[in-house]
């Protein structure tokens, strides 16, 4: 008797148990990985760094986004505006603001007010890292609750660009960001997927998800975003299985190696960051044309990626990088040829070659490449005495022009005017007050960079920056090398919810169908 | 005692105030800009003297400074320069992550080190004492980042015993799981220094004629070695104790970062990269105060343990 009852009974509690069982349960929080030591100013319109910019991304929005797992401006589609229209000259464009899209923390719906707020606060230096992108913006105004219209002084192709969920096109809201003032990096409120929850110092960030998203909300409740500066302790914790998806070394050996774990899927993507060489034209020997065409020659851009590991990176094609929007993919850049790079210095007077100078950051990373460099140069008897210096320093002493030859790594918003306005206009020239990083001190295509920014006609356009980078390179302002991608490694019962090809920010959007499949 | 105590707290004020200074100057003549690091790269050199002028760091230097005295003095330390964050705050959220794991190590460096050090002098160029002063020299010459990745590889990878994020919270058994391979990657260090210094401390008091003479009395030999001898080897033992806890503090920064944990040191090269002024300046003052008081603690325990010491 006791047998009949309890036998069936312990079976049933046996399912009722393993039904209820948490191991069968789907994973819904996603710990991430970021080879970062602590957070920055979790701002949109302030921080640039990498590790900040991907996880802001998953809490904001922008007006319009490009794609999840694309890079192009071409994949742009609506995100906080439904619909756009614009008039003939394209100087006056109106946006329809999606009703009932929620900021985080319960500050209200979304509106046109927010986003001109946002957009002129993106646009303000006091505010913002990014407000020169936005000098074109003559006028930003709410015409009704859900209308905005935004004037520019002149045309801007790829205007929607700068208004995807990057930089200063991130949408804050405005109740929020006014009541918060400087505090609001200890507590962005925007109106994307997940909404910031905690921060712990040195430790992570918590997102959870905001079940008021408009697309519907996440399929993951939680987000914790670890920072873990060592690179081998991150990669140890995502081999352990306390992290699912983690930042990777950029290098081949990396790769391969942690492509051989079971489970696990490693993705290099764009944006590719492009490894550069800038040579201040003014400075002697480098204003000799010859001397830079010395240096051009003398570079081995093949042998530079076989180092760096062909899977991770790959020859850079112009003085932009390749995929961007009006690259040259095809530019005329000088061939490897040390034995014309030492006669081209004879012809300029030096027969026994220069000794140049660059200041240069200790990244490892980096300073392996410029290790690299320095020897190529050296058969051509070219000496680059290369003074190493802490990162900030770096980037202090570049600006005030005290090196030679600038070995910078960078990727931005993928249209040719950023990078050609950033690095080769006059006006980012260093040392004067609208300076970015031109280090060259060249101006000789700013006529056809101003000239692309107001072009409407696209293969016009296409055609001035593609004069611009002929221009820089016949002149040898940069000697482009190779171009890095971004790594990355996640478990493979990750479904990420769309194919990954690059990100804007760097990091791959979690987006909400972002879930685990166990 | 009292009187002594009130006399040394006075010299902390100077020296704090003279640390305060040094530091005040010293981060604003290393090159390097925390405008330019909160803007990042893009920032124009407009848009950098903006934030300069948001900062504070447009002004006079010795407006700056006055204003930085002023505040500290009222306990204000001011705001982190990149985080926005008050710097009391992010001090107080990883300094006790960071007592922890110094206590923990130096807890178990003394467990191991004491013992073996007398053990070692007990049994002077005997094979115990040739094994000891090995083991003490490896771990003296290891670098504690390479330990940290063998003990990580080797416990939370190989034998999963342990978890490689050492900064879980909750549970007894979370927080034990969380401090045994920090404490004892430091530990083992720690034990290796104090083991050297209780050798040599304890051979030289072995030699002293009151051991002989309590040992030729009849006094049981683990009663010389551990009542008599070691207490009169303690003094160079407590200074070692006073130092390392110092030192540990600051340079525990690789055992932090290898093994994911919060704390001071790792805060300390965070905001030195950064250029952070106001977190570098409110974090000196914790270490000079630390360092100050625990050096005031070196100095009464030496009274304590020999009271032919007198405080004056």
């Amino acid at each position: 008797m006791i047998r009949r009852i309890v036998f069936p009974s312990a079976m049933v509690l046996l399912g009722l148990l393993w039904g209820a069982s948490p191991v069968r349960a789907e994973k819904r929080i996603l710990t991430v990985g970021m080879g970062s030591a602590d957070a920055g100013k979790l701002d949109p319109h302030l921080t640039a760094t990498t590790p900040d910019k991907g996880l802001l991304n998953w809490m904001f929005n922008g007006l319009v986004r490009i794609k999840p797992g694309q890079v192009s401006p071409e994949f742009i589609e609506p995100d906080i505006a439904e619909s756009w229209t614009s008039n003939p000259a394209a100087t006056e464009w109106t946006f329809k603001i999606r009703p009932g899209v929620q900021c985080h923390h319960g500050y209200g719906e979304f509106t046109s007010e927010d986003a001109a707020y946002s957009l002129r606060r993106a646009a303000t230096k006091a505010t913002s890292s990014f407000s020169s992108d936005f000098a074109s913006f003559a006028n930003v105004e709410a015409l009704d609750k859900l209308t905005l219209k935004i004037t520019l002084k002149n045309p801007i192709p790829g205007f929607l660009g700068y208004l995807v969920n990057y930089h200063g096109g991130n949408m804050v809201c405005k109740k929020a960001a006014e009541e918060m003032q400087e505090n609001f990096s200890r507590k962005p409120i925007g109106t994307g997927p997940f909404e910031f929850n905690e921060y712990q110092p040195q430790q992570f960030v918590k997102l959870r998800a905001n079940k008021q998203y408009f697309r519907g909300p996440p399929q993951l409740d939680e987000i914790v975003y670890r920072y873990i500066p060592s690179d081998s302790s991150r990669d140890l914790a995502f081999q352990s299985g306390e992290l699912d998806l983690i930042y990777g070394r950029q290098e081949e050996i990396w790769v391969d190696r942690i492509s051989k774990l079971p489970g696990v899927k490693v993705s290099t993507m764009e944006l590719a960051e492009m490894s550069t060489l800038y040579l201040n034209t003014q400075s002697k020997p480098l204003d000799d044309i010859r001397v830079r065409q010395a240096i051009a020659y003398a570079i081995d851009r093949q042998s530079i990626v076989a180092f760096k590991g062909q899977s991770t990176s790959r020859p850079a094609v112009s003085v932009v990088p390749s995929g961007y929007l009006g690259t040259d993919e095809h530019a005329p850049l000088y061939p490897y040829d040390v034995e014309k790079a030492k006669r081209l210095l004879s012809e300029a007077g030096y027969p026994n070659g220069i000794t140049i100078k660059a200041v240069h950051t200790t990244l490892t990373s980096m300073q392996k490449v410029i290790e690299a460099v320095q020897a190529q140069l050296k058969k051509a008897n070219i000496n680059l005495d290369v003074e190493l210096v802490e990162h900030a320093t770096f980037h202090q002493k570049i600006r005030e022009d005290l090196s030679q030859v600038v070995h910078y790594q960078a990727a931005r918003f993928p249209v040719a005017d950023v990078y050609l306005t950033q690095f080769f206009h006059s006006r980012s020239q260093v040392k004067t007050p609208t300076a970015v990083t031109n280090f060259t001190h060249c101006n000789l295509a700013d006529g056809e960079i101003d000239a692309a920014r107001i072009e409407t006609d696209a293969a016009k356009q296409k055609a001035l920056w593609k004069t611009a980078q002929e221009k820089l390179i016949r002149e040898v302002c940069g000697v482009p090398i190779y171009e890095q991608l971004q790594v990355w490694a996640w478990k493979d019962s990750l479904d990420l919810g769309y194919e990954l090809k690059g990100s804007l920010n760097l990091s791959p959007p979690i987006i909400e169908k972002t879930r685990f499949t166990k | 005692m009292a009187a002594f105590i009130i006399r040394r707290l006075g010299f902390a004020v100077v020296t704090l105030l003279a640390v305060l200074t040094l530091v005040f100057v010293l981060v604003r003549i290393v090159p390097g800009d925390p405008a330019q690091v909160i803007l990042g790269d893009q920032a124009s050199r407009d848009a950098i003297l903006a934030m300069r002028v948001r900062l504070g760091l447009d002004r006079p230097l010795w407006a700056q400074y006055v204003e930085f005295l002023s505040g500290a003095v009222q306990g204000n330390w001011g705001a982190s320069m990149v985080t926005g964050r008050p710097v009391i705050e992010e001090v107080l959220r990883v300094l006790p992550w960071t007592i922890e794991l110094t206590c923990a190590s130096l807890l178990l460096g003394a467990v191991i080190g004491v013992p073996l050090g007398v053990w070692a002098a007990v049994r002077r160029n005997r094979l115990t004492d040739y094994i000891a002063r090995i083991a003490s020299l490896l771990g003296l010459s290891f670098p504690p980042f390479v330990s940290a990745i063998l003990l990580l590889f080797g416990f939370a990878i190989l034998v999963p015993l342990f978890p490689v994020i050492s900064a879980t919270t909750g549970s007894i058994s979370a927080w034990w799981q969380a401090i045994a391979l920090p404490a004892i990657n430091l530990g083992l260090i720690t034990a290796a220094y104090i083991t050297r210094v209780t050798r040599s401390a304890m051979l030289e008091v072995l030699s002293e004629d009151y051991v002989r003479t309590a040992r030729a009395k009849g006094v049981p030999w683990h009663v010389v070695i551990w009542r008599h001898a070691l207490r009169n080897a303690l003094i160079p033992i407590i200074t070692v104790f006073g130092l390392y806890l110092s030192i540990l503090i600051g340079n525990s920064v690789l055992t932090e970062i290898v093994f994911n944990r919060p704390g001071l040191g790792k805060l300390i090269v965070g905001a030195l990269n950064q250029r952070d002024y106001t977190m570098l300046q409110g974090m000196m003052v914790i270490y000079t105060l630390i360092v100050v008081l625990v050096n005031l603690a070196t100095d009464l325990a030496y009274a304590f343990v020999d009271p032919r010491i007198k405080l004056q």
